[in-house]
C-alpha cells in the first residue's frame, strides 16, 4: 500500500524532481526515516516501456515544454525550441545519463584560488574542498554500483569503439585510458543485473545494469513507507510565512488542477532550467527578484561544459553501436595546465549513435545536407566518435531567465536559456577538437570529421553555491543562504562546472545533504 | 499536370478520386520501373517526381530505392500541400531560369544541387529535409542492410556475447 501524505501535512520535507539529486534525496531521507512528497513532472514509466529506439525514447521521455535557445551559439539557430536535452519522467535525468562517473579533481573545488579573476568570468570557490567531499563520492559510487575501487566491480571490457580511439590515444601519447568509472554494473551489484552491452544507454538501460533512480531510489524509498512520489505533478511556485520560511508548494497535477502540498524544507532538483525559473516565479512581496535572489544569482552561471564531437571513417567496420554508448574515457587532458593556453581541462570520452540521430546530429546546420553527409552515413558502421567534456567558465551573462510575454501551458513564463562562449571556452574546445583529430588520424583514419554541439544534457551551475551570501544561492549544504529550510539539491549548485560529467557529484552532495538535513531535523533546527 | 491553384487546393484523396491512373501514367515523368512507387505518387507524377528528385538530392544514398524517400514524404501533400506545391513551382521557375529545363529534369546532380543550395534556408526546402531526415533514416528496414546498422538489441541478449568487442586492429 503506497504512502500517503495529507496536503496539509506540514511535516514533510517536499522536494521537486526525482532525478540524480531529488530521487537520491528521496532515499537517503527516507532511510533516516524522515517523511517527503517528491513532486515530479513527468509520467512515471516501467522496465518494459524502454526500447531500444533512438526517437521513440525521445518523443516518450524528453522534457519538451516551451524552451527558448538564446546566446550566440549555433544551438539557437538549430534547436531554437530544445536549448537541454534532459528527462521528464520519474527518475529524471538518471533514465538517459551515460553512466560515466568521475569524480571533480580536488583544484575544480576552487577555480577562484586557483586562476584569480578572468576577464569575463564570474570565478567563484566552492564553499567545500574535495576532501570533504570524497567519503561521499565513496558513498555515491557504492551507492550507484560504479566501477572500480569502492566497488571492487571490475572496469568494462573494451568496446571496439574504445578501442579504436585508445589506439590512437596511445600513438599520440596519452597514458590515462579506462573503460571506466561507469555507474553500469560489470556484475550483478545491488540486486541488478549485469551490463549485456545493449548499446542503449542514453535511451534508458532496459536490463538496469545502469545506475538510475527509476528504479534503484524511487521504489525503494516508496517501499520505506517514508516517501510519496506524485508524477505528473509540475511545481509552479514555492511559498513562505512572513518570516520568510518555506511553508508550501503549489503544484498543478496531471489534469491540471492546482494543489498546496505544505512542507517543513523544501528541497528544488529539477535540473538547472527548471530550478532556478521555480525560484523566479516564486517571486513575492517579500521577496521581488523571486526566491533565495537576494544576491541576484539565481539562474546566473549557466554552465553546460564546452563539448564538441570528432567522428572518423575507418578502414574497416567498428559496429561503434555494439555496447555501452560512452564506453571508455581518457582523462590525460583533464588537468589544469595553462601552458595550453586556457584554464580548465577536458575529458574525451568515446560515444557513438545510431543511425537515426547520427543522421540528426551530424550536421543540423540549414547546410547539412548533400553528399558530404551522406558519404558519411554510407560508412556508418566504420564510424568511431568521440565527445570532448570540457570544463566552462561561469559568466553572469549565460542564465535562465523568464520571457516577458510567452506563457506555457501552466500559465508560467516559458525559460529563455542563454549561453556563449567565453574566449577561454573557445580555446579550450579547439583545443580538444585538435587532440581528437590527433588520436584518429594515429588511428588511421579515412576521414575525420566535427558534429557540432547537440542541446546539452550538462547542465549545471544556475543556483549556485558560495561562501558568502552575495556571491551565490545556496551555501556548502546547499541550503539557500536567504531561506533556512529551502535547499537546492541538484546541478544547480555547481560553482564550477569541472571537466567530469556532473551526476556522480550531484548524488554525492544530495547524500551529504541528506546528513546535513537530518541533522538539524534531530537538533530541531528544521 | 501543372501546378495550378485549383490542383492545389483539391485534396489529395479528391485528386485521386478525379484523376484516376491510367491518364496519367501516360506520358508521365520518370517513373522508374521496377521500383515499387506509392498509389500517390502514380497519381501525382509530377509533384512525386520533383519531390522524390529533391530527396535524393538532399539525402543521396545512390543504392536506396525510391519507395523509401517516397513513403516518409507522402504525408507533406496532405499536411503541407500549398508549401510543397509552390516550392516545386518555385523550384522549376528556377530551374528553368537557369537551365531551361525543370528542376527534376536537370541531368547533373552538381547543377540541381547548386538550385537546392539557392533556397535551402527557406520553410520549403527545410521542411522537405526535416521529414526526410527522420523518415529515411528512422527506417529500421534500412539500418542493417544498408548502414551495418543492427537496431535494438535487447531482445537479442544485447551485444555481449554478440560482438561488442570483436574488432581487431591489424590496419596499423
Amino acid at each position: 500500500m503506497a504512502t500517503r501524505f495529507d496536503y496539509d501535512d506540514d511535516s514533510v520535507v517536499v522536494i521537486i524532481g526525482s532525478g540524480a539529486g531529488g530521487g537520491t534525496l528521496a532515499q537517503a531521507l527516507a532511510r533516516k526515516g524522515i517523511d517527503s512528497v517528491v513532486l515530479e513532472a513527468g509520467k512515471r514509466y516501467q522496465m518494459n516501456d524502454i526500447e531500444n529506439d533512438e526517437w521513440e525514447m525521445f518523443k516518450k521521455i524528453s522534457w519538451l515544454d516551451e524552451r527558448i535557445t538564446a546566446g550566440p551559439r549555433q544551438l539557437t539557430d538549430t534547436f531554437p525550441g530544445l536549448p537541454a536535452w534532459i528527462v521528464k519522467a520519474v527518475g529524471g535525468s538518471t533514465i538517459h545519463w551515460a553512466g560515466v562517473s568521475l569524480r571533480f579533481q580536488p583544484h575544480e573545488f576552487r577555480s577562484h584560488s586557483e586562476l584569480g579573476d578572468i576577464d569575463g568570468a564570474n570565478l567563484l570557490d566552492w564553499p567545500i574542498t574535495y576532501d570533504e567531499l570524497e567519503p561521499y563520492y565513496v558513498k555515491a559510487e557504492r551507492h550507484m554500483g560504479v566501477t572500480g575501487e569502492s566497488t571492487g566491480m571490475p572496469y568494462h571490457q573494451w568496446n571496439n569503439n574504445f578501442k579504436v580511439l585508445a589506439a590512437g590515444a596511445e600513438r599520440v601519447g596519452y597514458k590515462q585510458l579506462r573503460a571506466g568509472p561507469m555507474a553500469i554494473n560489470t556484475e550483478e551489484y545491488d540486486e541488478r543485473g549485469r551490463c549485456m552491452q545493449a548499446g542503449f544507454c542514453m535511451q534508458g538501460c532496459r536490463f538496469g545494469a545502469k545506475w538510475s533512480t527509476m528504479y534503484t531510489d524511487i521504489p525503494r524509498a516508496e517501499a520505506s513507507g517514508h516517501c510519496e512520489v506524485r508524477p505528473r505533478s509540475m511545481a509552479l511556485k514555492i511559498e513562505h510565512d512572513d518570516k520568510g520560511r518555506a511553508t508550501a508548494v503549489v503544484y498543478a497535477d496531471g489534469d491540471g488542477n492546482t494543489h498546496r502540498q505544505r512542507a517543513r524544507a523544501v528541497c528544488v532538483a529539477g535540473n538547472s532550467i527548471e530550478s532556478p525559473r521555480l525560484l523566479l516565479n516564486s517571486h513575492s512581496s517579500m521577496f521581488p527578484d523571486g526566491l533565495a535572489n537576494s544576491s541576484g544569482q539565481v539562474g546566473r552561471n549557466y554552465m553546460t561544459h564546452a563539448t564538441s564531437c570528432i567522428f572518423g571513417v575507418m578502414p574497416k567496420p567498428v559496429h561503434m553501436h555494439r555496447g555501452t554508448t560512452f564506453a571508455g574515457i581518457i582523462s590525460d587532458e583533464a588537468r589544469q595546465d595553462l601552458s595550453r593556453g586556457f584554464a580548465g581541462g577536458y575529458t574525451l570520452e568515446v560515444m557513438s549513435l545510431g543511425v537515426p540521430f547520427f543522421a540528426k546530429f551530424m550536421d543540423p546546420s540549414n547546410a547539412g545536407w548533400g553528399r558530404d553527409i551522406t558519404t558519411a552515413l554510407d560508412k556508418y558502421d566504420h564510424l568511431s566518435g568521440v565527445w570532448i567534456c570540457g570544463e566552462d567558465l561561469p559568466m553572469k551573462e549565460n542564465g535562465i531567465s523568464l520571457h516577458d510575454t510567452k506563457k506555457d501551458q501552466y500559465g508560467l513564463p516559458v525559460p529563455v536559456v542563454y549561453k556563449g562562449d567565453h574566449p577561454n571556452d573557445a580555446k579550450l574546445r579547439r583545443h580538444g577538437e585538435q587532440q581528437a583529430r590527433r588520436c584518429y588520424e594515429a588511428a588511421g583514419a579515412e576521414r575525420i570529421f566535427h558534429v557540432p554541439d547537440f542541446p546539452t544534457s550538462h547542465n549545471v551551475g544556475t543556483n549556485r553555491m558560495s561562501e558568502r551570501p552575495e556571491d551565490g544561492v545556496v551555501n556548502q549544504w546547499g541550503q539557500a543562504h536567504d531561506i533556512d529550510n529551502l535547499f537546492v539539491s541538484d546541478g544547480s549548485q555547481f560553482t564550477s562546472s569541472g571537466a567530469e560529467n556532473p551526476t556522480l557529484t550531484i548524488v554525492a552532495l544530495a547524500l551529504r545533504q541528506a546528513d546535513h538535513i537530518a541533522e538539524r531535523m534531530q537538533r530541531n533546527e528544521l | 499536370m501543372s501546378h495550378s491553384h485549383g490542383a492545389s487546393t483539391l485534396s489529395r484523396r479528391r485528386f485521386l478520386t478525379l484523376s484516376g491512373h491510367s491518364a496519367l501514367l501516360v506520358g508521365s515523368v520518370a517513373l522508374g520501373a521496377g521500383s515499387l512507387w506509392p498509389r500517390w505518387a502514380l497519381a501525382e507524377p509530377d509533384l512525386a517526381a520533383g519531390l522524390l528528385r529533391m530527396g535524393r538530392d538532399i539525402y543521396p544514398h545512390d543504392d536506396i530505392a525510391d519507395t523509401y524517400y517516397l513513403t516518409p514524404l507522402e504525408p507533406l501533400l496532405e499536411s503541407n500541400r500549398t508549401l510543397i506545391a509552390d516550392g516545386l513551382a518555385d523550384l522549376d521557375r528556377r530551374a528553368e531560369d537557369a537551365h531551361g529545363r525543370r528542376y527534376a529534369e536537370i541531368e547533373q546532380e552538381a547543377d540541381r544541387a547548386a538550385l537546392l543550395r539557392g533556397i535551402e534556408d527557406g520553410d520549403f526546402f527545410q521542411t522537405v529535409r526535416g521529414t526526410l531526415v527522420v523518415g529515411l533514416y528512422d527506417n529500421s528496414a534500412l539500418w542493417e542492410p544498408y548502414f551495418g546498422y543492427e537496431g535494438s538489441s535487447w531482445k537479442q541478449g544485447g551485444y555481449l556475447h554478440r560482438g561488442f568487442n570483436d574488432l581487431v586492429i591489424d590496419w596499423l
